[in-house]
């Protein structure tokens, strides 16, 4: 087997290194709203900071210190407490953070958590360990592609930026994600949240209004309704005024499909709905007694309205 | 052409094992406390530099080297700086070369060499975090993202180039903590100034 060339010594490495440190700073701030240490943000967008949202523990005007040092007041835009994410606007912000190439966050890739928990930036080396697809969120909305770092997320790296070797941005670090374990929301994901957060103010919570376990039917009956598999989703209890309800969805209902796609867990279900959105119609197949119906049902936002 | 980082006989900088042939030279063992702890030969002075936690003051060291175990004499200890000087006489390593705190810069590689758990002649890597500074700026610790554990205590903290950064003391937070190395040195020139006066 042909090896690969090496031609790197760890002198350059390192000074490779420092630099993508270097690079990365520019595009890092401290954020001064918790006690304790500071924080660190990312100029994602222009005159945009995203961050961790528990790290970020007041609303309104937050103090901000910039790369050069300067300090600036930003304004808390909106969050989205399941993914922990946060958007803040001020002017006067640096260029934001170039992205990472695909390539660069794969599995055994050399990053850098890079933070500003003061005046300077720090540094933390390490390899992407795992990508994680189905990772689920607090209220069980589920993000593909979270990344489980081998490296550390000191006090103050949450909210700062997992850096490739290039320099860019691959994602957002967060320790409070996983557990305490060290962990970074890919730049897509936070995209997306982000973009929902400006248009909405909210992430977008597709709800109907059921809560639903896991069951199996009977051997005769799924034989009386002709079904080749017997497992679905049954309705505990229908919450009245909601999608289900007006659906005519009623408690003892065993849901079988959404949309076509089998039913087998209250995840799959929220996937369906996640992937419907809100007010969009959605198709259910269901057995309910000894009959097999289809009922229509439009999911609302559960968000909509909220106090943020 | 597909690049990779770590090399081991490329280019004509330094490589991970030459840069561990030349730590297992100046990094000796200590023993006195019952645990080991790591040390460094300082050059030719005959003095052996490691942290003041490593020892016992009522005792004289054991310093164990590659070629056996001898008895040294406990020159001085500066408890607020974690430092205690070592005499052995007749004991030489190659010249140390500083690296100046000030000149560090965050995410480059550093090396930590000693003997966590046990394990003797142990190379662990990583990066500098930043350096913690004294209120009038001056550099207080070396504070570096590598795996230490008890036995890399008074074990030195090397830059790519093999320069002396720091003496590894504490784990703080899983960051490594180490004395600077021009801290040290100025602890060694000054025993060696009482000493010669």
């Amino acid at each position: 087997m042909a090896s690969t060339t090496l031609p790197l010594s760890l002198t350059d490495l390192s000074s490779q290194l420092s630099s993508t440190v270097e690079r990365a700073s520019q595009y890092i701030v401290a954020i001064r709203a918790r006690r304790r240490i500071p924080s660190s943000g990312i100029i994602w967008r222009d005159g945009l900071i995203v961050s961790a949202s528990h790290t970020v523990r007041r609303d309104g005007s937050v103090p901000v210190t910039l790369p050069n040092g300067d300090s600036l007041d930003a304004t808390v835009v909106a969050r989205d407490p399941e993914t922990d994410i946060v958007v803040l606007r001020a002017d006067g912000l640096p260029a934001p953070a170039p992205r990472a190439q695909p390539a660069e966050s794969s599995v055994g890739s050399l990053v850098l958590a890079v933070g500003r928990p003061g005046r300077d930036a720090s540094a933390s080396f390490g390899i992407v360990s795992a990508s994680i697809d189905g990772w689920r969120a607090q209220q069980g909305r589920r993000i593909d592609g979270v990344l489980r770092l081998d490296l550390s997320v000191y006090d103050g790296f949450s909210g700062g930026p997992l850096v490739a070797a290039s320099g860019g941005a691959i994602g957002l670090n967060n320790s409070a994600l996983a557990g305490g374990a060290a962990a970074a929301l890919p730049a897509r994901v936070v995209d997306s949240i982000v973009d929902d957060l400006l248009s909405r103010g909210h992430v977008s919570r597709p709800f109907i209004g059921i809560a639903v376990h896991p069951v199996m039917l009977t051997e005769s009956m799924a034989g009386r309704l002709n079904l080749d598999r017997a497992d679905g989703l049954l309705v505990l209890s229908v919450a009245e005024d909601t999608p289900a309800g007006r659906a005519g969805m009623q408690v003892g209902d065993v849901l079988l499909e959404i949309n076509g796609t089998r039913l087998t867990s209250p995840a799959e279900l929220l996937d369906a709905l996640q992937a419907t959105g809100a007010d969009e119609s959605a198709s259910v197949r269901l057995a309910r007694a000894s009959e097999l119906k289809t009922v229509t049902v439009t999911p609302i936002d559960r968000n909509t309205g909220r106090d943020h | 052409m597909t690049s990779h980082p770590f090399t081991s006989e490329y280019g004509s900088g330094t490589t991970s094992s030459s840069l561990v042939d030349r730590l297992s030279q100046w990094v000796v063992e200590v023993r006195n406390t019952g645990s080991a702890g790591a040390a460094i030969v300082w050059g030719k002075s005959g003095i052996v530099v490691t942290n003041a936690h490593c020892i016992r003051e009522d005792r004289d060291p054991e310093i164990v080297t590659r070629m056996g175990t001898r008895r040294g004499r406990l020159l001085a200890v500066a408890g607020d700086q974690d430092l205690a000087a070592i005499a052995v006489p007749g004991l030489a390593g190659p010249s140390i070369k500083i690296r100046d705190p000030n000149a560090l810069k965050a995410g480059e590689l550093l090396f930590a060499f000693g003997h966590p758990l046990g394990v003797h002649d142990a190379l662990s890597m990583g990066v500098l975090h930043t350096v913690a500074r004294h209120q009038n700026g001056k550099p207080k610790f070396v504070v570096a993202d590598v795996r230490l554990a008890p036995g890399n205590s008074g074990g030195p903290l090397v830059d790519a180039e093999g320069r002396l950064v720091g003496i590894n003391s504490m784990v703080v937070n899983r960051l490594g903590i180490a004395i600077p190395a021009t801290t040290v040195a100025r602890f060694i020139d000054r025993l060696r100034a009482a000493r010669a006066a």
